[in-house]
C-alpha cells in the first residue's frame, strides 16, 4: 500500500511539473500593501470630532473601525486608537494616510502589512484607478457600477441597504398637508429613477425596509399613479408652491430631486428643487443657505443606511433618525422583533405620508484582481480589510 | 330483503373508514416532511385568519411564493392550510362564490420565513402573519460509482483547528472525541449516541495571535501542537493531559506543496488508500476563497481525473487531512449560514 501511495505522489509531482500556469492558491498569506481610495477628505480620525458631512462621516466610521477594537452601543468607537487591527503609521491631513498592521491584535494580525489610503478621490477617478490597477479597493457610487463593470472593473455589490427617501419637514402642517403629501408620493416614477438614474443598480422602494430584510415590503404599493395625484392636487385650494431640498454635495440626490420635479409637473404639482448645505439636519423647514442666508424647503431627500439587516433594529434606527427631520416626537418603535409588530409600526409611519420611500441602493465596491477573501459587509458591518489578503504583493 | 340495508350499512362503513384513512394519511404525508414549528406556525396563521373572518365564511384562497421555498413545499403548505382552515370552520370556495378573498404569500426576511395572509372583504383589508425559522442548508451527496459521504461529527462557534476520534468501533470500549480549538483542547466521551464534555484544557499560548492559526493532533502519540503551545498525555484519559506555553510562535507545520488539478492549484488535499481495491484516491476541496460555499471531490490517484461527484459543503473547507486509517479524511469547515465551525469525516464507498 505504501508503494502505491508513493507512486501516486510521484504521479502528482509529474502532473504538477508539467502543468500549465495555475490559478492562484487559496490559502491566505501575509504581506503587501493594500491601496485604498476614498472620496471624501477625512479631517480627523478622532471619534470625538464630528465630521462635516454625510460622506465624510461614513468614510471616517470605516477608517475608525480599522483602528479601534470596540464600539459602544450607539455605534461610536471607544478605547484607544491602534487597539483595532491597524494603527496609524502616517497621516497627511486631508490627503493620505498609512495604516500598519497591528501585530498584537486580539483576533490575529491582519494579512496585509499596511493600508495606504488616498483621500479626496472623485468617483470617476476611483473607477479609472481601479481600471488601471492603480488601487486595490474603492467604493463606487451605485449609479456608476454598471459602467465600471463594462470597463472590466471587478465589482462587489451588497444587497440594497441604503434608502433614499423624501421626507416632509415638520414646519408645514395644516388641513391639506396629508393630501399634498399623498399627491407627491403618488406621482413619483420610481422605476424610471432606478432604470435611468441608478442604471438599474437598485430597486424601487415600497416601504421603510427592503423586501429582503422585512419580507413584507410587497404589501406596500410603489406604482406611479399620476391620475390620482392630479385629482388630489386639483382639490387643494389654494394650490401651494413646494420646495424640495437636496444635499448640495450629492450629485445623485440632485438628479433624483430634478426627476421628482419633472414627475410632479406631469401631475400639475408646483414643486421646485433646491440645493441645501451638506452639513447638519434640516429641521423646521429652515436651512441655512450657502449664499442667501436662509433657504426654505418643505421636503428634502434623505439617505438612510441600514445599521443592521434585522428589520426591527433597522426600523428603530430610521425612526430615531427621522424624528428631528420630520418634526415627529416619540414615534412608536416596534415593540418586538415579530414581523407583525415591525410591519404595523412601519405601516403607521407610511400612513402619515411624512416619509416617501423612493429607491433602495446597494453598496458597491471595486476590487483589484489580487484582493482575495473579500466578503461583502452586511448592513451595519465595516469594511473587513483585516481579513483580506493579497494574492501578489507586487502591485504592478 | 333484510340483507340489503345491512349490506348497504357495511359498505357505507367501509367507504367512510377508507375516506377517513385516506384523509388522515394524506395529511400525514403533508405534515411529515415539515419541521414541527412549520406546522405550528401554519396553525397560528389559520388561527389569525379565523380571528378576522366569520365562522362558516367562504374564502377564495390564492397562494403565492416569493421565498426560497420550493414549489412542492408551498403546495404541501397550501394543502395543510386548507385542512387547518376547515378545522376552524372556514370554507375555501371558488372566487365567484367567496365572501372574502384570502391571499397567502410565502415570503422571506433576514430572520427567516414570513407567511402572510391578506384578507380582503368589502372595503376592509386585514393583514396577519407568522414567522418561521428557515432551516440550515444541508450538505447533499450525489450518486457516482465511487461515492463520498460526509458525516458531521461536531460543530462549535469557536474555531476548530483539528479533531480526532479515539477508540471508535472498539468492542466494549467507549470512544473519545478530541477537538483542538484556538484556545482550548476539549475531550468529549460518547454517551447515548452523543458527545458529552469530559474535560477541557486551556491553551495558554504565548506570543501574538495568528489570524490563520493552525494546529495538529497526533492521537497515537498523544500530542497536540500549535504555535505557542503544546499538549501531551494519554488522550484516552483526559485527566492526564497537560498543556504548556512554548516560545516558538511560528507555524511548525511544513507548508504543503500545492498540486495541480484541472488547471488550479490545490493546497488542501488528502490521499486515501483505494477504497474499492484498486488505486488511491485523492480528495481535494474547491477553488473558491474562504467566503463562498465549497465542495470536496475525489480524484483518481494516477491521472487526477475526477473519480467521484462533488459533495457540497456549506462553507469553505479550512482543513482536509488524511485520517490514520488511511480510508477517510477529517474535514474542518465553516458554515457560512450559521457561522459555526464544523468537524466532519469524509469517507468513500463503492457502489457495486
Amino acid at each position: 500500500m505504501k508503494l502505491r501511495l508513493c507512486l501516486c505522489l510521484a504521479t502528482i509531482s509529474v502532473v504538477l511539473a508539467g502543468a500549465a500556469p495555475l490559478q492562484p492558491a487559496r490559502r491566505p498569506h501575509y504581506g503587501g500593501t493594500l491601496r485604498v481610495e476614498i472620496g471624501p477628505t477625512v479631517q480627523s480620525l478622532d471619534p470625538a470630532v464630528v465630521a462635516a458631512g454625510r460622506e465624510e462621516a461614513d468614510a471616517k466610521a470605516e477608517l475608525d473601525a480599522l483602528l479601534y477594537q470596540q464600539r459602544s452601543e450607539d455605534g461610536t468607537f471607544v478605547g484607544t486608537a491602534g487597539s483595532g487591527p491597524f494603527r496609524v503609521a502616517s497621516w497627511e491631513l486631508g490627503r493620505r494616510a498609512t495604516f500598519a498592521a497591528n501585530q498584537d491584535y486580539r483576533e490575529g494580525r491582519p494579512f496585509v502589512d499596511s493600508i495606504e489610503i488616498q483621500m479626496g478621490r472623485p468617483a470617476h477617478d476611483r473607477v479609472v484607478d481601479l481600471e488601471l490597477n492603480k488601487t486595490d479597493f474603492a467604493q463606487i457610487p451605485a449609479e456608476q457600477a454598471r459602467q465600471a463593470t463594462d470597463r472590466g472593473v471587478r465589482i462587489s455589490t451588497s444587497q440594497p441597504n441604503e434608502l433614499l427617501a423624501l421626507v416632509f419637514l415638520g414646519s408645514r402642517s395644516g388641513k391639506e398637508s396629508p393630501r399634498m403629501r399623498e399627491a407627491i408620493g403618488r406621482c413619483i416614477d420610481r422605476a424610471a429613477i432606478v432604470n435611468f438614474i441608478l442604471q438599474k443598480e437598485g430597486e424601487a422602494a415600497r416601504g421603510l425596509l427592503p423586501q429582503w430584510s422585512s419580507g413584507t415590503a410587497f404589501l406596500f404599493p410603489s406604482e406611479t399613479d399620476v391620475r390620482t395625484a392630479k385629482e388630489i392636487w386639483s382639490q387643494i385650494s389654494p394650490s401651494p408652491k413646494l420646495v424640495l431640498g437636496y444635499d448640495s454635495a450629492d450629485t445623485l440626490e440632485q438628479s433624483v430631486a430634478e426627476r421628482i420635479v419633472v414627475n410632479a409637473k406631469e401631475a400639475g404639482i408646483s414643486l421646485v428643487s433646491r440645493a441645501i448645505p451638506a452639513s447638519g439636519e434640516a429641521s423646521l423647514g429652515q436651512v441655512q443657505g450657502e449664499t442667501r442666508g436662509v433657504t426654505h424647503v418643505d421636503a428634502r431627500l434623505v439617505r438612510l443606511r441600514m445599521p443592521s439587516p434585522l428589520p426591527r433594529i433597522a426600523l428603530t434606527a430610521f425612526i430615531h433618525r427621522l424624528e428631528p427631520i420630520a418634526g415627529t416626537v416619540e414615534s412608536p418603535v416596534p415593540q418586538s422583533a415579530s414581523p407583525e409588530d415591525v410591519y404595523y409600526c412601519e405601516r403607521s409611519i407610511m400612513n402619515s405620508g411624512l416619509v416617501v420611500p423612493i429607491v433602495w441602493m446597494p453598496q458597491v465596491y471595486g476590487l483589484s484582481a489580487r484582493v482575495r477573501d473579500w466578503k461583502q459587509p452586511a448592513a451595519g458591518e465595516s469594511w473587513p480589510l483585516a481579513d483580506v489578503w493579497l494574492d501578489s504583493t507586487d502591485s504592478r | 330483503m333484510r340483507l340489503l340495508p345491512r349490506l348497504f350499512l357495511r359498505h357505507a362503513f367501509i367507504f367512510a373508514w377508507l375516506l377517513a384513512f385516506a384523509a388522515a394519511s394524506s395529511e400525514g404525508q403533508a405534515t411529515a416532511q415539515f419541521p414541527p414549528d412549520w406546522t405550528n406556525a401554519l396553525g397560528s396563521l389559520a388561527d389569525k385568519i379565523a380571528a378576522v373572518t366569520k365562522r362558516g365564511e367562504g374564502l377564495s384562497l390564492e397562494a403565492k411564493n416569493i421565498s426560497s421555498l420550493s414549489a412542492a413545499d408551498v403546495d404541501s403548505l397550501r394543502q395543510l392550510l386548507l385542512t387547518d382552515l376547515s378545522r376552524r370552520n372556514r370554507r375555501v370556495v371558488t372566487e365567484s362564490s367567496a365572501d372574502a378573498a384570502l391571499q397567502v404569500t410565502f415570503s422571506e426576511s433576514a430572520d427567516g420565513y414570513v407567511w402572510i395572509a391578506q384578507i380582503l372583504g368589502g372595503d376592509q383589508e386585514n393583514v396577519v402573519m407568522v414567522s418561521v425559522a428557515a432551516p440550515n442548508q444541508k450538505a447533499s451527496t450525489t450518486e457516482a460509482p465511487l461515492t463520498l459521504h460526509r458525516k458531521l461529527i461536531w460543530e462549535q462557534d469557536m474555531k476548530i483547528l483539528d479533531f480526532g476520534i479515539l477508540g471508535e468501533g472498539m468492542a466494549g470500549g467507549s470512544s473519545m472525541l478530541i477537538v483542538l480549538g484556538s484556545d482550548k483542547l476539549s475531550f468529549y466521551g460518547s454517551q447515548d449516541k452523543s458527545w458529552k464534555l469530559a474535560r477541557t484544557v486551556d491553551l495558554a499560548h504565548g506570543g501574538t495571535a495568528q489570524r490563520d492559526l493552525r494546529g495538529r493532533l497526533d492521537l497515537k502519540a498523544g500530542k497536540a501542537e500549535l504555535p505557542g503551545a503544546e499538549c501531551g498525555g494519554d488522550f484516552q484519559h483526559p485527566e492526564t493531559v497537560t498543556c504548556s506555553s512554548i516560545t516558538t510562535t511560528a507555524d511548525r507545520e511544513t507548508p504543503r506543496q500545492p498540486i495541480g488539478i484541472q488547471a488550479r492549484s490545490v493546497e488542501d488535499y488528502a490521499v486515501l488508500a483505494g477504497a474499492c481495491g484498486d488505486d488511491s484516491l485523492m480528495l481535494a476541496s474547491g477553488a473558491g476563497d474562504w467566503t463562498v460555499p465549497d465542495f470536496i471531490q475525489g480524484y483518481d490517484g494516477r491521472n487526477l481525473s475526477a473519480a467521484t461527484q462533488q459533495i457540497q459543503v456549506p462553507g469553505p473547507v479550512l482543513e482536509l487531512l488524511r485520517n490514520d486509517d488511511g480510508k477517510s479524511a477529517r474535514v474542518v469547515s465553516r458554515n457560512l449560514k450559521t457561522g459555526v465551525y464544523e468537524a466532519s469525516i469524509v469517507s468513500v464507498s463503492c457502489d457495486d
